[in-house]
C-alpha cells in the first residue's frame, strides 16, 4: 500500500464508499448553485467563488466557504452538492498529503489533476441520480513547470484545461460571457494584470452574477460579507483578507453597481 | 522446542543478545523542545533517519531501514485514516503508540519463530502551545516511554541515560533554534562517543568525571572527527509554520548557518 500512496484506495479496502447513488426524493431540495471563478493574472491564478448556498428558494447559509486549499499550491472551488463537494475535498487534502508523507515527494501537478478526476468518476452515480452533482475548479502553480493552471470539470469527471479562465455554477453563464469580453478587448488581457485590478475584477464579476443569479450571494456590506478570494503564486496560497476586499469593493465596485 | 516456558525465556534472552548488538553501531538520535517547536537531529552516513507521520508528529529511529519503513508506513497509514474518519486532532502520538505500533512490535518481539523488527523508534509532537510537546520512544520489544521536554534513542539504555543526563537541565521553553540545535549536536556526540568506548574498550570511564571545560573541548574534537565524513541530519516541528503540516528538514546551507562557531568549517 505505502509504496502506492494511494490514500483514496486505502479508504476503500477499509470499506469507504464515496456518493451512494440514492434517487432524490420528490421535494427534497437539495443544496446547490453558486458562482465560483478562475483566472491567470499576473502573479499566478486568482480564485474566487460567493458565498451563498441555496436549497430551492430557500438561502440556507450565507457564509459558505466555497474556494478551499487543497495543499500549499493548489486550491478547489466547488460548485454543485456541498456534502459531497467537501468530502472530495477533504479526501484531496489527505491524499496529496498522504502521497507526500509516504513517497517522500509531492504529487506532480497532473497526479493532482488525476486524482480530482478520479473522485468524480466514483461519484458518477450519485452525481446522475441528482443527490451528488459536483463542477469544481481545480487551481494551481505547477512548481515543476512554474507556471498557473486552472482546470475545470464537469459532473462525470471529464477534464478541460482553462486557458485564461474557467467558471461555473448557476452564476457561470452571466460572467462567462464579460470574462471573454474583458479578455478580448480590455486594454490589457487578464493574465496581465497586477494584483489588485484582478482582485477588483473579480468583485465586480461576482458582483454581476449575483445581479442576475437569485442563487449567488452578492457583497453584503452590513453584515460585513465579501466573497472568499484565493490568489496562488509561486510562493503558494493565500487568502486575500476581507478589510482588503472591503476597501476595493467601496473604491472601485459600488459606485458602479 | 520452545514449547517449554524455560526454553521460550530462554529464546527470548538470545534474542534481546541479538538485537542489542545490532544496534551497536547505530546512530543516536536526539529530540528535544525550543521556543518555537520541536527539532530532532542526528548524524548519518546516507540513509534518511527522519519522516514526517501527520501534521504535527514526526518520526525518528534506529535500526534495519526496511524494518523502520514497514513501521513508518503503518504509522501513516493509521495516522492518515484517523485523521480523516475523526480529526486531525485526534491523531496524538500517544494513540499512535499505545495501540498501533507497540503492540505489533511486542508481537513481532516475542513470536520466537519469526523475525522481530530490528528497530527503535521516537515519536515527537508538538503541542498546540509550548510546553505540550510530547515525546515517545519505543524499544525493540514494544516497551515505550513517555517524555515531555527531550528524548534520546541510543545503542543501550546505559547511554541513552547518559545522554538524558547531560541535556535534561538544559532543555527549556525558552531555548532559541541555535542554542537547541548545538546542545543536540554536542548531546548526539556525548551518545556517539560513549557507544563507540562501549564496544572499543567495555570497561572504559565514563566522561563524566571530567572537568566541565576540558570535556566540552574533547567533545568538540570528537564531533570535528566524527562528523566530517557523514551528514548531520535535521528537522524541526515548528509551531510558526503556518500551514497545517508543522514538519520541516532543514537544508544543508540552513544546518551549515546553525552550526557553532567552533565547528563551522566541518562541514562547508
Amino acid at each position: 500500500m505505502g509504496m502506492h500512496g494511494d490514500f483514496f484506495q486505502l479508504l476503500k479496502e477499509q470499506g469507504y464508499q464515496l456518493g451512494t447513488p440514492v434517487a432524490a426524493i420528490a421535494g427534497v431540495e437539495i443544496p446547490t448553485a453558486t458562482t465560483i471563478l478562475a483566472f491567470k493574472y499576473r502573479d499566478g491564478v486568482l480564485v474566487a467563488g460567493d458565498r451563498r448556498a441555496t436549497a430551492g428558494n430557500m438561502v440556507m447559509y450565507d457564509r459558505t466557504d466555497k474556494v478551499l486549499e487543497i495543499d500549499r499550491h493548489s486550491v478547489m472551488a466547488i460548485a454543485g452538492v456541498p456534502a459531497t463537494a467537501y468530502e472530495m475535498v477533504r479526501i484531496l487534502e489527505h491524499s496529496f498529503k498522504y502521497y507526500r508523507r509516504t513517497q517522500l515527494q509531492e504529487l506532480s501537478f497532473e497526479g493532482k489533476l488525476r486524482a480530482v478526476s478520479k473522485l468524480l468518476k466514483e461519484n458518477v452515480a450519485a452525481a446522475l441520480s441528482g443527490t451528488g452533482a459536483v463542477a469544481p475548479i481545480f487551481a494551481g502553480y505547477d512548481c515543476e513547470q512554474e507556471t498557473a493552471k486552472i482546470y475545470f470539470y464537469d459532473i462525470l469527471g471529464a477534464e478541460f484545461e482553462g486557458v485564461e479562465y474557467a467558471v461555473s455554477g448557476s452564476g457561470s453563464p452571466t460572467i462567462r460571457g464579460i470574462l471573454h469580453y474583458l479578455n478580448t478587448w480590455e486594454e490589457q488581457p487578464l493574465n496581465a494584470l497586477p494584483e489588485e485590478p484582478a482582485l477588483v475584477q473579480a468583485l465586480r464579476l461576482l458582483t454581476s452574477a449575483a445581479e442576475f443569479d437569485s442563487a449567488t450571494g452578492g457583497v453584503n456590506r452590513e453584515a460585513n460579507l465579501y466573497p472568499i478570494i484565493k490568489l496562488i503564486t509561486t510562493g503558494g496560497v493565500g487568502a486575500v483578507p476581507e478589510a482588503t476586499l472591503k476597501s476595493l469593493f467601496e473604491a472601485k465596485v459600488v459606485r458602479h453597481v | 522446542m520452545y514449547e517449554e516456558p524455560y526454553k521460550w525465556v530462554e529464546a527470548i534472552d538470545n534474542r534481546r543478545q541479538y538485537l542489542d548488538d545490532q544496534f551497536k553501531q547505530g546512530s543516536p538520535v536526539v529530540a528535544l523542545a525550543y521556543d518555537t517547536g520541536i527539532l530532532l537531529l542526528s548524524v548519518s552516513k546516507s540513509t534518511s533517519k527522519f519522516y514526517e507521520i501527520y501534521d504535527r508528529l514526526a518520526l525518528g529511529g534506529m535500526g534495519h531501514p526496511a524494518d523502520l519503513e514497514k513501521l513508518r508506513v503503518n504509522l501513516l497509514e493509521m495516522a492518515h485514516v484517523e485523521g480523516f474518519n475523526r480529526s486531525p486532532s485526534d491523531v496524538t502520538g500517544s494513540r499512535m503508540v499505545k495501540y498501533g505500533i507497540a503492540p505489533v512490535i511486542k508481537q513481532a518481539f516475542e513470536e520466537v519463530f519469526k523475525a522481530p523488527f530490528i528497530v527503535k523508534l521516537l515519536l515527537a509532537e508538538l503541542g498546540h502551545k509550548a510546553g505540550k510537546d510530547s515525546f515517545l520512544v519505543v524499544n525493540y520489544d514494544g516497551t515505550f516511554e513517555e517524555g515531555t521536554s527531550c528524548t534520546v534513542l541510543a545503542a543501550s539504555k546505559t547511554v541513552e541515560q547518559e545522554m538524558i543526563a547531560s541535556i535534561r537541565g538544559k532543555v527549556s521553553a525558552v531555548l532559541s533554534l541555535e542554542q537547541a540545535f548545538d546542545l543536540a549536536l554536542r548531546t548526539w556526540a556525548l551518545g556517539d562517543r560513549l557507544q563507540h568506548k562501549t564496544v572499543e574498550e567495555p570497561s572504559g570511564e565514563s566522561s563524566s568525571g571530567q572537568p566541565e571545560d576540558t570535556e566540552a573541548t574533547s567533545l568538540s574534537a570528537y564531533l570535528r572527527d566524527r562528523v566530517a565524513e557523514k551528514t548531520i541530519e535535521c528537522v524541526l516541528l515548528d509551531r510558526n509554520r503556518s500551514d497545517s503540516s508543522k514538519y520541516r528538514a532543514l537544508p544543508s546551507d540552513e544546518i551549515g548557518r546553525l552550526l557553532p562557531k567552533d565547528l563551522t568549517p566541518l562541514i562547508l
